[in-house]
């Protein structure tokens, strides 16, 4: 139909052409340096080198690549897992009014609303081994004997980086979550509950599937996300201790500010974007359905 | 006749443009060790400046200093309109090398009424290639700060002098039941220059090294540096608590604010910090302590201003450089702001810098013979990043996933 | 049981409470702590004495309130530019009739998310540079509207996709042209959805920290991320002005949550869905 093409066109060209403009455009300029090398010392040398930018990364003795992606599989698996579930749980506790539940929701979700490096720094600070409001905590109910260096051990470092980020997170999947939730029409509840079915059946066999694309699109997008923000590992142990908490966007970010080298931190960001584009394509592919009638 | 009043009236307003137009240059000042004290103190010294010159205005750039070197990498790479530039010690190769730095020789030859600077002001201006790009305004070295009433408490009355004492007094004082321990590790960013100070004066022929190691001459496999080393390690192992490996600058403050380490050493910039959160009395400053052979290296790091090459108004940008490199003003702007004064004639005049906290500095800058200015190498290939490899593999070692032979045997190599 | 049931939901929502909430503590804490005490130990979780010496400092010191202003105005912008572009995106897409198409438009979208913002940074810079766009709040806001727009397209489009075909097709035969369908049926449907995804954008331009750095010079031109960070510089972090400066910049964010969330939690209103 001529009018539906013409909608259609309309309708997404306003958002292209920012994308086209904004981002679109200086990528490609970005993916190129990650073929040539570039580094700060030498600016009038650039020059193209192909894929050594991409050997020296994934060879490089100081930093092991597989360590950094065997970091990043578990910062991000373990932050989207725990985000979602601890979300939709609150989102399902939020679902139905209670008193007060408009300031509620303003404190609960305030989180999501703090500056990614100010997290950092408060949970550095809260996590600190010696003067940390943690381990002061656990000291004085007893459940410790001795202050925990959580951000000094390999062991507890991720964890820590890992509670920071879950703690971070929560209130978008909640939010997202419970805005999908008040979509779910009355009726179709009222009519499962007529026939029979219990809560858990409910929330499995007609909330979940309702709500399904928004539950698909946000953790994908939550996914990359996650993979992109390394501001909250940053601030609170630069990657370390000994490579323990450096993740892909970590390095990279090293790469770019402490070793000069612009070539090479482009290649870290070639390699994140490649992952999360099969896994993109993948995520979405397997998750597609039909256009269903709900009605 | 009309046509004539036109003229003359569009003559007359060009004319008074014209003039309006050259009455006020802007200048573009970006600055990179920005915080928030000194950027007030900044924008004041600026306004003092433009009041002295009204045709001239002076537009302070100030992004935070965590992205700063970043900013000013992207502005001075694009070109964009910048007239004044502040050029620390990590980014003087970089920006000369891209060309972007105006030698500033002949500038100073001109300057014939130009105060005479420190050694070590002198040094720091011809970092690269022995070129005058910037000139220094503040100077930042190490001394040994004491929490003199932390030891008291130990019975502890002697500030240790060496190295050796110092790790000893460490351990005597350290009682991790109470919470106390002995010295203020840095464990991440820029922890090379801390370890270093603790092995590199191990090695005597350090005190004739032009830096402190460079491509092809290092110290990595000389025993001396290999006992230094076991040295730091011992007072990491008995004398800070294990969190340790993880402390940045914050974290040092907090250990030397509540007490839990006594012994800190650190920048005198510091000092203000140290002033507001512990108070001015609680705590003294002394000389590093040296190693076996009576001395130890002072590494200055630096800032100054620089004229970029592109820049439009580099005349006038030079006035207000030097405007700022008087004695007066330079010990103005420091004594505010924590680190040392360029100028031997502030540290002779200015009772600021005669006052207890500085005793030990000036000290350190009038015996070069036992604290010796040796810099490292900033302009080697090798040096971007290598603060960050030496970070994770000092990491290592202490958490016992390496060994000290292995670390230095890699360090070598990374050198050779 | 009920009441069981209900105890252990109060007990959950309590707890998701504490646990967002300590953190704040600490910091409000901090805030009304002198120099002094911010370092001491044993902690203390209670000032020795409340003082607002911290807040004045904040605002003699920086011009804070110029950094709000300039920050609302540019996330207000980008929020709601985002949204409306994304509205009809968004909706474009959900209602492809070519699977294929559809799903290289949606790729299309998830594209810019994957992309690390340190790449796009210099290239970005260079371009508007070249244009004379740097140090310009409105130029901050065209490009923090590209930023969002995709997200928000993505967001939207799952939101309509939530909404059954029937009800538009209802509309249209009732005579509505496809605009008129979206703004009268579709929208008040996903307000929820809407007003989540709007909240979203405003806060994450109100908190983005790198591009605003690096696209803005002057002082008067700067936002409160970049602000709050000029607050760490060599010697370390200043915590007592810091933490000051993080209370204030919070309570925007938190009105526009509590103004947003009104609408989230707004419930399906009666007649909104036939049968």
């Amino acid at each position: 139909m001529h009018g539906y093409k013409r909608y259609m066109l309309f309708s997404i060209l306003p958002a292209f052409a920012f994308l086209a403009l904004f981002i679109y455009l200086p990528i490609t300029q970005g993916v190129l340096i990650s073929f040539q090398g570039y580094t700060l010392y030498d600016m009038n040398n650039v020059k193209f080198i192909g894929l050594d930018n991409f050997k020296a990364i994934i060879t490089d003795i100081n930093f092991p690549f597989i360590q950094i992606l065997f970091n990043t599989a578990i910062w991000v698996g373990v932050s989207l897992l725990m985000q979602f579930v601890l979300g939709f749980v609150l989102a399902l506790l939020m679902r139905k009014p209670f008193k007060g539940r408009g300031i509620y929701s303003a404190l609960v979700f305030y989180p999501w609303a703090m500056s990614g490096f100010a997290i950092g720094l408060i949970w550095a600070w809260l996590f600190n081994g010696q003067f940390g409001v943690i381990n002061d905590i656990l000291l004085r109910l007893g459940l410790i004997s001795t202050p925990i260096g959580f951000l000094s051990n390999p062991s507890y470092a991720m964890i820590s980086v890992l509670v920071a980020n879950i703690w971070y997170g929560v209130p978008f999947f909640a939010i997202m979550l419970l805005a999908a939730l008040q979509s779910v029409p009355a009726e179709l509840i009222e009519a499962a509950t007529i026939d029979g079915a219990g809560s858990t059946r409910r929330l499995f066999s007609i909330i979940i599937p309702y709500i399904k694309p928004t539950i698909v699109s946000t953790t994908l997008l939550r996914t990359m996300w996650i993979m992109n923000f390394p501001d909250i590992i940053y601030g609170m142990t630069s990657g370390g201790p000994a490579n323990s908490t450096n993740i892909l966007s970590t390095q990279m970010i090293n790469k770019l500010l402490q070793f000069y080298d612009y070539g090479q931190g482009s290649a870290f960001g070639v390699v994140i974007m490649s992952l999360l584009f099969a896994f993109a394509t993948f995520y979405l592919k397997l998750t597609s359905t039909k256009e269903s009638d709900a009605a | 006749m009309r046509k004539a009043l036109v003229v003359l009236v569009a003559m007359l307003v060009l004319v008074s443009t014209a003039f309006t137009a050259s009455a006020a240059t802007t200048l573009e000042f970006l600055e990179v060790m920005t915080s928030p004290e000194r950027t007030a103190l900044l924008k004041s010294m600026i306004a003092e400046y433009e009041a002295l010159n009204p045709d001239i205005k002076i537009n302070l750039i100030s992004p935070p200093y965590e992205q700063s070197e970043q900013k000013a990498t992207l502005m001075l790479n694009t070109n964009q309109t910048l007239d004044i530039i502040e050029v620390r010690d990590l980014s003087a190769k970089q920006f000369v090398n891209n060309g972007k730095l105006t030698d500033l020789t002949e500038y100073l030859e001109a300057w014939t009424d130009a105060e005479p600077m420190t050694a070590v002001a002198n040094a720091a201006a011809r970092t690269v290639d022995n070129t005058p790009y910037l000139i220094p305004a503040n100077i930042y070295i190490k001394a040994l700060f004491v929490r003199r009433d932390v030891l008291r408490e130990h019975g502890i009355h002697e500030i240790p002098t060496t190295l050796e004492e110092l790790v000893e007094t460490a351990i005597k004082i350290t009682d991790p039941s109470k919470n106390q321990y002995g010295f203020t590790w840095r464990g991440k960013s820029s922890e090379i220059k801390f370890s270093d100070l603790f092995a590199a004066p191990y090695v005597e022929e350090l005190k004739d090294a032009e830096f402190v190691y460079t491509d092809g001459e290092h110290h990595f496999r000389e025993s001396g540096f290999k006992e230094g080393m076991e040295l730091y390690i011992k007072l990491f192992k008995e004398a800070v608590p294990n969190d340790g490996i993880n402390w940045g600058f914050n974290e040092q403050i907090n250990a030397f604010v509540s007490g839990t380490t006594p012994f800190l050493i650190q920048d005198p910039d510091s000092i203000p910090l140290l002033d507001k959160m512990l108070g001015p009395d609680k705590y003294e400053v002394h000389p590093i302590p040296v190693g076996p052979y009576g001395f130890n290296y002072i590494d200055y790091g630096f800032a100054g201003l620089g004229i970029p090459s592109y820049s439009k108004h580099k005349e006038e940008a030079w006035e207000f450089i030097k405007w700022m490199s008087t004695s007066d003003k330079n010990g103005y702007y420091n004594q505010h702001y924590g680190p040392l004064p360029v100028h031997t004639a502030t540290f002779e005049n200015n009772e600021h810098f005669q006052g207890k906290h500085y005793v030990a500095y000036n000290y350190e800058m009038n015996h070069p013979e036992i604290f010796v200015p040796i810099p490292y190498d900033l302009s080697s290939e090798k040096w971007p990043g290598w603060a960050k490899i030496h970070e994770t593999d000092m990491q290592s070692v202490l958490l016992g996933r390496m060994s000290l032979e292995q670390a230095l045997g890699k360090w070598a190599k990374y050198w050779d | 049981m009920r009441s069981l049931l209900k105890a252990g939901r109060a007990l959950l929502l309590a707890g998701f409470l504490i646990a967002a909430l300590g953190p704040l503590y600490w910091v409000i804490v901090t805030s009304f702590k002198g120099s002094q005490e911010v370092y001491t130990l044993p902690i203390r979780y209670w000032p020795e004495g409340l003082s607002l010496e911290n807040y004045k400092y904040l605002f003699s010191i920086s011009s804070f309130d110029v950094y709000t202003k300039n920050s609302l105005l540019v996330s207000l912008i980008a929020a709601t530019g985002a949204l409306l572009i994304a509205m009809l995106s968004g909706y474009a897409i959900s209602r492809f009739k070519n699977e294929k198409t559809k799903m290289i438009l949606l790729l299309a979208m998830y594209f810019t998310q994957i992309i690390p913002t340190y790449m796009l940074m210099a290239p970005l810079f260079t371009s508007l540079a070249k244009v004379g766009l740097t140090d310009k709040l409105y130029a901050m806001s065209l490009v923090y509207i590209a930023m969002m727009v995709a997200f928000c397209t993505i967001m939207a489009k799952g939101f309509f996709d939530q909404i059954p075909v029937a009800l538009e097709e209802a509309a249209m035969i009732d005579g509505c042209t496809r605009i008129q369908t979206l703004f009268k049926v579709v929208i008040p449907v996903t307000l929820p959805g809407l007003a989540a995804i709007f909240s979203f954008a405003f806060i994450n331009t109100w908190n983005e920290l790198f591009l605003a750095v690096m696209l803005l010079s002057s002082d008067r031109n700067m936002t409160v991320p970049v602000a709050l960070n000029s607050f760490i510089s060599k010697a370390g972090v200043s915590w007592s002005v810091l933490s000051a400066g993080i209370v204030v910049s919070l309570l925007p964010t938190m009105i526009i949550f509590a103004f947003a969330q009104k609408y989230i939690i707004l419930g399906l209103t009666e007649g909104a869905v036939k049968g």
